[in-house]
Parts: structure tokens; sequence; C-alpha cells
């Protein structure tokens, strides 16, 4: 595949989100409003990228039979380390987060892009693939976070853009709103990209 | 045998780097996590008692009701050196979990403003209670009597505005305000006038 | 007494007001993708139950007497979630061994619980929240005992959904999710059984 190849995947064909379905505890618990959405897309980013990295460079390295705790390690280092420079630079980002820093450890995502990319392929790949993929994550939470935000507070990034009239569907913000958005969304994408096909 | 072990060393390798990265990093972030949270505290103090310009931490010993708990104790004092109020973080259950309340009592006897720390409400809900338009509600209230939350209906002298869907929440930001108000009514009343 | 009725709140909040998957938005993907009958979700729900409940025991013995000790806290992820590997594997071995029907009962299910995020989740929430270790236990079942609730009522409606006239595009995980939606806001319901 070319390099070009690798970066749209993540973000349209594989697209973690929409088409693959997986990585769905933070989709729907974080994107109460569209800034969480793009922070923890970005964090996770940031995590694929170096887990992608050295786990590409370390692959003669880890014996087969223990490649997965290797991985894990590997993730959990770097997730901590996103999670001491967040609340050290961006203290709110990082409060509203909350315990979804730390898992992004068990977000299936990164390992299933660890097994079956990173390992098997060179590092520059394996960056670019990091990078699409988180991209994609980056890009449905943010989707998923707006809609939320200016359906449920009636605020885009913290700025107002309905009018005073408009009443926030609570409903939105809540853990009901997001399954339910996502079920929506699942089955507009659905129905456009099948029909594409 | 000989295989498990390459295999545990290697393991053991890898978490060995992990841990030293990971010492550094913490080596690198600690001050500044240390820093940014005695920053934002200092800003909570100013911003629930504007009139003061310094804080001073006064040492406190278990002021708790079944409620709520006062765990620091400032007092804020103007350019002058007087005693312009008190500010008191408090810490109480909400609805999600532990909350913090930080509350500015003014020496004239009124709450001068509070604000939300730490909490775990439900965002759109309890979480609500972080913003200004709860919160302005307290400012002003005089340390007579206890502030009661009302649902609906007028508000009295001493009462505010639950929170839509977050009555459990808004009724412990007032328990926690409220023990300030007892602590300041017991202890600390008058304090301020004979600096 | 009280310490008992305190146990006994913290199991049903933790079980039915917050609970993990409907609440807590903690565990989505075995809940989504391993809730298409009912009686596979009920083997998911046991599994994750009985790894709960041993493992936020043993996270909380690590943290505290090794890492605390230690004073190495910021290698909490990288210690848990080892930890809860480790302890699948072994699980996993022993039931083996000793239980044929258990094994077959649980056994494929164990794998997938590694990466179960209410694992990992649990474990944090216990130490964040300042547990002793009864609490700890206690949460934990409460937590897993609510996740085998909420899956095994969700493969029922999945059940019947199968039969039922959907949309060509939103069959599958379009309508699981609104579904799921859907079950969160009847859980809602339970919000008002503690104050």
């Amino acid at each position: 595949m070319k390099l070009r190849e690798v970066f749209t995947n993540g973000i349209f064909k594989e697209n973690p989100v929409f088409k693959l379905v997986i990585g769905m505890c933070p989709t729907i618990a974080v994107t109460t409003a569209a800034i969480n959405g793009i922070g923890m897309g970005l964090a996770t980013t940031f995590v694929l990228i170096c887990s992608n990295l050295v786990i590409s460079l370390l692959k003669d390295f880890i014996p087969e039979k223990i490649r997965i705790p290797s991985y894990i390690v590997i993730i959990a280092t770097f997730v901590t380390m996103v999670g001491m420079i967040m609340e050290a630079y961006l203290p709110e980002l990082y409060d509203n987060l909350g315990i979804f820093i730390p898992l992004i450890v068990v977000n299936c995502i990164i390992l299933a892009r660890a097994e079956t990319f990173a390992s098997k392929n060179p590092p520059i790949p394996s960056m670019v693939d990091g990078l699409g993929i988180g991209l994609g994550f980056t890009l449905s939470l943010t989707i998923l976070g707006s809609i939320r935000e200016i359906l449920g507070s009636g605020t885009w990034f913290n700025m107002q853009v309905m009018s005073d009239s408009y009443e926030p569907a609570l409903i939105m913000i809540l853990p009901a709103g997001a399954f339910i958005t996502l079920g929506i969304l699942t089955g507009l994408i659905n129905r456009f990209t099948t029909k594409v096909d | 045998m000989s295989e498990t072990w390459t295999l545990g060393l290697k393991l053991l390798i890898i978490t060995a780097v992990a841990g030293f990265i990971l010492g550094f990093t913490n080596y690198l972030t600690e001050q500044p996590i240390i820093e940014q949270r005695i920053q934002a505290d200092m800003e909570a103090r100013l911003a629930v008692l504007p009139s003061a310009e310094e804080f001073e931490e006064m040492q406190i010993e278990d002021i708790a009701d079944e409620k709520a708990e006062i765990i620091e104790l400032y007092t804020g004092t103007d350019a002058a050196n007087k005693i312009v109020g008190y500010t008191f973080k408090v810490l109480t259950k909400g609805f999600g979990g532990d909350m913090e309340v930080i509350v500015g009592i003014s020496s004239d006897g009124q709450v001068d403003g509070i604000r939300i720390g730490n909490h775990s409400e439900t965002p759109g809900l309890g979480a609500n209670a972080s913003d200004e338009k709860f919160t302005e509600q307290f400012v002003g209230k005089s340390v007579d009597g206890p502030i009661e939350v009302r649902k609906t209906g007028s508000l009295n002298e001493n009462e505010v505005q639950a929170l839509t869907g977050a009555t459990i929440t808004s009724e412990c930001v007032s328990d926690a305000v409220n023990l300030a108000i007892d602590y300041y009514n017991e202890t600390l009343i008058g304090r301020g006038m004979d600096n | 007494m009280e310490y008992l009725s305190k146990l006994i709140l913290l199991f049903i909040s933790s079980a039915l007001i917050n609970n993990i998957v409907l609440s807590k938005t903690l565990a989505i993907c075995p809940f989504l993708g391993v809730s298409k009958r009912v009686d596979t979700a009920l083997g998911m729900g046991m599994a994750v139950t009985f790894v709960i409940a041993i493992s936020s025991v043993i996270t909380y013995i690590v943290h505290y007497a090794i890492l605390v000790l230690l004073g190495i806290e910021y290698m909490q992820v990288i210690a848990f979630i080892l930890v809860i590997a480790t302890l699948v594997q072994l699980i996993e071995m022993i039931i083996q061994k000793t239980s044929p029907t258990l094994y077959s009962a649980l056994g494929v299910y164990l794998p997938l619980i590694t990466t179960n995020c209410a694992v990992l989740g649990v474990a944090i929430m216990n130490i964040q929240e300042n547990y002793d270790l009864i609490q700890t236990l206690v949460n934990g079942i409460g937590v897993s005992l609510g996740f085998t609730l909420a899956i095994v009522l969700f493969a029922g409606i999945r059940e019947r959904l199968e039969l039922s006239d959907i949309p060509a595009h939103l069959q599958g995980v379009p309508i699981a999710l609104i579904t799921a939606g859907l079950m969160s806001v009847a859980f809602m319901g339970f919000q008002g059984l503690i104050k």
C-alpha cells in the first residue's frame, strides 16, 4: 500500500468508530462537547502514533508468545505520559476527560493496530497508519461531540450558536443521547456508503 | 525452562525501560502540575473573595457535619493588611461522588462568591453547578441563616433556585456553603472587625 | 451497622444507579459485541463478574502495598493492566484444569476481558474514591452484576429485534445503539432510589 492509501484508509474505509465499531467507550462517554471529542481524539492519536512506531521498531525483539503483554506495557507507557503532560499543561481538559485518559490503554483500536499493522510493517508506514486511524477517530468524536453540544447545550466549542429561545435538549448530553445519536449516524453512513458501493 | 527465562527477561526489560521513561516524564511534569494546582487554588480564592489581595492558610482540625467537611481555610487580607474575609474549601458528597466547593465569606457577613472545584457530577445536569448562572445566586447571601434550595416558585431572601434535574447536587452545594457559614458564625465572626 | 448500610447503598448505586454500561458508559465493546443471544450474554456477564471481583481486590493490594510504598503511583496504569492481563490468563488456566464445565461456559469470553475497560476502570475508580478493601470488593461485585443485568436485558431485546422489520440501513449496530440509548433512559429511573 502507498503511504497515502495507508493514511486515508484509517479516516474513511476503516474508520474505527463508524466502520469498525471499536473504541466505543470513549466515543460515547466524552463526546458531551466538541472540545472534549477533539481532546480525546488527539490524545489517542498521539498514543497510536508512538505505540505503532515503537512496536514496529521492536517487532524483532518482542517474542511472539509475550507480544500482547509487551504491547500493553508500551501502550500504557505512552498513555501515562499523555496523562501527565495533559495534567500539567491542559488541566481543564484533563478534568473533563477524567478516567477516560488512563482507559485509552484498553481502547481496542490501539491494540488492534499494533496486532494487525505495526507488528508487520516498517516504522514509517506504521506511524502513518497511526496518524490516519487516529485522525479518523478524532474526526468521528468531533462530529459526534459537535452534534451533542449544539443540540444539548446550544453551544459549539463553547460559543453560543443557537438563539436564546432554544431550550437545550438535555438528553443529548446524557449517555442516552450519545447512544441514540451514534446509532442514527451509523445508520445514515450505512445508507450513503452502501449506495456508493 | 530457558525459553521461559528469556521471555520473562525480555518482558522485564520492556517494563523496566517503560518505568524509567515514566519516571523521567514524572520528574519533568511534577513541578508544573503542582504549580498549576497552586495557581488554580489561588485563582479560585481570588474569585470567591475579590476584595482580598493576600491569603494566609489557617490551621484547622476536623470541622465537619454529617454532610460536608472543611478541608482548607484561608484568611484574606487587603493591601492594608486588614482582614476582609475568609475562603473555605469544603468537601461534600455530591451526586456522583466527592465534590469540592470553594466558598468566600467577607467580614461584613455575607457570602462573597462560590466556585465548584473537582467533582464528578453528571455532565449536563449536576455538572452545571459550575455555571455562573447557578453560583452567582449565592453572592450576597447573608450569613444570618442557612441557605435553602428551592425547586420551583418565587425565591425568598435566603433561597436559591435548584439546577434543573439536579436537586441533589444543588443541595450538596448549599450544604457545603452552610457549613462554612456555620463555622464563620461560631468561630470567625467579628475577628476582622477588631483588626 | 452504619457501615453495613453504607455498603448496601454502595452496592445498589454501583449496580443500578451508576450502571457501568448505561450510566458510566464503560464496557461498551463487549456490551455491543457479545449480546446477540441471552445465553452468551449471561456467560460473558459471569466471566466479567468473576474477573472484576478478583482483580479489584488484587489491584487494590498492588496499589497500596507496592506502588504507594515505593512512591511510584505514576506506574499505576502499567501495573494494573499487567495484573489484569496476568490474572485473566491464570484464571483461564485454573478453570481449564479444575472445572471443565465452568471452562466450557466461560472459556471463550476470558481472553476478551483483558481489553474490557470496565475491569481497569473499576480498579482505578476504587483507588480514586478512596474505598477500603471491603468497599472495593462490594463495588466490584456491584458493578459487574450491573453489567450482567444490562447485557442480559439487552440481549433479550436484541433477540426480539431479529424478528422485527427494521429498515435495512439500521439493522445490526445502529439499531442496537438506539436500543441501548432507550435502555439508558429507562435506567435513569433508578436515580430516585437513593437520595
